[in-house]
């Protein structure tokens, strides 16, 4: 599933980022913190599917549902 | 000179740290292509350079890459004797991933880093201990802590860097930057485990701040309000400034002419130098106090939400969030406004934004709304009884050139003229922790925005008030119908005869193509009237027995609405674009946009 799919409040970990993303915009997410493993929490959803909001590592970020879905996670082993 | 650099992620405190160091005077480059401003001042022996905060070394938007080469650059200069990385202790993890990039960065140029660990009062605030020793010896670089704000440890810092203690540092063992992205993230997410504060303390704060106000419905209403107080401020908070600014130029005049005499010195001191200069500087106030508020909403954390929460209705139009504070300040003064854009990611977003910023009401257009609305809208009229029908007319000319601006955004984005800038970068922010604005860093940001407005706008104007009183008062003791600027009004009569306006008003929208303002000063005299920006009253009244009618003057409200008619804003986009041909075909364009308005005003109304 991809990161949009996460409903307030749910927790998983980083799978993968889509291949398709620019080198750029993966290198800077990665720099960011969306790693493999790295465990992310979805803080808030917006009406009008606005961008959510999500903590990873000891960050908080907003990204647009665009974005969100060329990232995705796994919910099976959170930590 | 001897320099220190300074470098960090954005939202470490780096600009208060930089102002404590160097104290209150400072100079700002900006490097040409896209605006970033690299600050500098002194401390002791050393000059220290303010880089702009930047996410990582590897870049993203146009003027990361500039900040970024400028790094380079200074990082390889002999001069250069150290660099000073700044982290946010509260959040060691992000900050780690810039600091060893720097590190390799200073590395490679065979020069040391140092590391500020800021914000420690907060971190020991949460009853939390940072292993500094254990961290330096990871890092194998001196490691700092201190808080900007509240002065712990500054001196100590200060006095670390003037007598060089840190090239006493002697790590366990010897460090070896690491290269690539995936080592320098892992590198760091294992330091954090050990050294960092756990994030859900510091996070809880923010997080209640949030959910009131990123909340659907309070969330909304705080951003109103927030706007609203916002546009208060530049209408009402600004009135004294700009007063005082006209009553000092007013002053100036009458104390410098006195010396001159009667002749050609005096009236061209008179009206090009005072007049038409000074009505220039009067708007600096408006746009030192709109830098002040956008500086207070930055520092404080809140303009990270204001982008998200636009983010979603910009969208439609081909925008970004990021678009909303260059809009906003467009209100003020399109020129800072179309500097702030520098900070949307995509280029394809930054320049739709950019092109459109020219359409919002910016405060040279006041004086022309004052004077028409009030030629054409009764002063004692109110709609459904409550709200003043020239308030509501006002608010008209402000919504209509915003909506315009979306609907023109909207066409470029589905349009191929800004093909060349196909590249998308997607929207993401973070959203900084919520803190107290410290005056400091804001107290230079408004005095630069105030002195890089006056140098980026006073020689065009200069030239252009030059220009038009020469051609208005040459030849010799003609009135000004005689003038070349007359004849110049009456030869292109026939251009404004379909929009119901005679030369008068032909001469006054010609000389307001240079800047808007000039409109009413220029209708003024050539409705023979002394001082017509001060007495809009007196001018509309002779308008009004003139008997304009009322389509005519709705096509030409429109008119002002849409035209861009400022050579300033001109030459700043042409700045930030690098594209001449663009810049002057927007001009054109939006030029023959409010022309078609204003006919089909006249001819339908």
């Amino acid at each position: 599933m991809t990161l949009w799919e996460l409903h307030k409040g749910g927790t998983a970990n980083i799978s993968h980022l889509c291949e398709h993303l620019d080198d750029s915009v993966s290198t800077r997410l990665v720099e960011m913190g969306f790693e493999t493993d790295q465990y992310i929490k979805c803080l808030r959803r917006s009406i009008f599917s606005g961008p959510l909001v999500i903590q990873i590592g000891d960050c908080v970020y907003s990204l647009e549902q665009a974005l969100a879905e060329q990232i995705f996670i796994s919910t099976s082993n959170n930590n | 000179m001897k320099k220190i650099l300074l470098v960090g992620k954005p939202n470490c405190g780096k600009s208060l740290l930089f102002n404590q160091l160097t104290g209150l005077r400072q100079k700002v480059a900006n490097y040409p292509g896209v605006t970033v401003e690299i600050k500098s001042g002194a401390m002791g022996e050393y000059e220290v350079i303010d880089f702009p905060g930047t996410y990582s070394l590897s870049t993203m938007s146009i003027d990361e890459q500039v900040a970024v080469e400028q790094l380079t650059l200074r990082v390889n200069d002999d001069e250069t004797e150290l660099v000073v990385c700044v982290l946010d202790a509260t959040r060691l993890e992000r900050s780690l991933v810039f600091a060893l990039q720097a590190q390799l960065l200073a590395s490679k140029a065979n020069k040391p880093i140092v590391y500020v660990l800021n914000f420690i009062d907060e971190v020991k605030r949460f009853g939390h201990n940072i292993d500094i020793d254990g961290l330096a010896n990871e890092l194998g670089a001196p490691v700092y802590a201190l808080s900007a704000r509240s002065l712990d440890g500054i001196a100590e810092f200060k006095n670390a860097l003037l007598n060089a203690e840190y090239k006493n540092f002697n790590p366990l063992v010897p460090k070896i930057p690491l290269e690539t992205t995936k080592e320098v993230v892992d590198f760091s997410r294992a330091l954090a485990k050990t050294y960092a504060i756990n994030k859900d303390v510091v996070l809880k704060n923010q997080n209640k701040v949030d959910n009131f106000l990123l909340n659907s419905l309070f969330g909304s209403f705080a951003f109103l309000a927030i706007m609203f107080v916002l546009f208060q401020s530049i209408f009402t908070w600004a009135a004294p400034l700009m007063d005082g600014v006209e009553t000092i130029i007013a002053g100036m005049a009458v104390f410098i002419t006195q010396f001159t005499g009667q002749g050609v010195v005096t009236d061209f001191l008179n009206d090009a130098i005072f007049g038409g200069v000074g009505s220039f500087l009067v708007f600096v106030p408006q746009i030192m106090v709109l830098t002040f508020i956008i500086g207070l909403l930055e520092d404080s954390g809140y303009l990270a939400r204001a982008a998200l929460i636009c983010h979603k209705p910009l969208s439609y139009f081909g925008l970004s969030g990021r678009s909303f504070i260059p809009y906003l300040s467009g209100h003020a003064c399109a020129i800072p406004a179309i500097m702030a854009a520098r900070t949307i990611e995509s280029p394809r977003k930054r320049l739709i934004t950019m092109m459109t910023i020219p359409l919002m009401s910016c405060s040279a257009r006041l004086p022309v709304y004052a004077l028409l609305v009030s030629v054409f809208i009764p002063s004692d009229v109110y709609w459904l009884g409550i709200f003043n029908l020239q308030g509501v007319t006002f608010f008209g000319l402000y919504m209509f050139g915003i909506v315009t601006a979306l609907i023109i955004s909207a066409l470029l984005s589905r349009s191929s003229i800004t093909d060349h800038e196909k590249s998308e970068m997607p929207f993401i922010i973070e959203l900084p922790s919520y803190r107290l604005p410290h005056w400091k860093p804001l107290y230079h940001r408004v005095i630069n925005s105030g002195v890089q407005f006056i140098k980026r706008a006073a020689p065009i104007i200069f030239m252009v008030a030059v220009g038009i009183w020469v051609l208005g008062y040459f030849p010799m003791n003609a009135s000004l119908e005689e003038s070349w600027l007359g004849s110049i009004g009456h030869f292109v009569e026939p251009i404004f005869a379909p929009l119901g306006l005679d030369w008068r008003y032909g001469i006054a929208i010609l000389m307001s193509f240079l800047a808007r303002e000039v409109f009413v000063g220029a209708l003024g005299t050539l409705y023979g009237m002394e001082g017509a920006d001060e007495n809009i009253a007196g001018l509309a009244q002779n308008i009004m027995n003139d008997g304009l009618p009322l389509g005519t003057g709705i096509g030409l409200l429109l008119f002002y609405v849409v035209a861009l008619q400022c050579v300033a804003t001109v030459a700043t986009l042409k700045a930030e674009t690098g594209n001449s041909k663009l810049s002057w075909g927007l001009y054109a364009a939006y030029g023959v946009l409010a022309y078609i308005l204003a006919f089909l005003a006249n001819a339908l109304i």
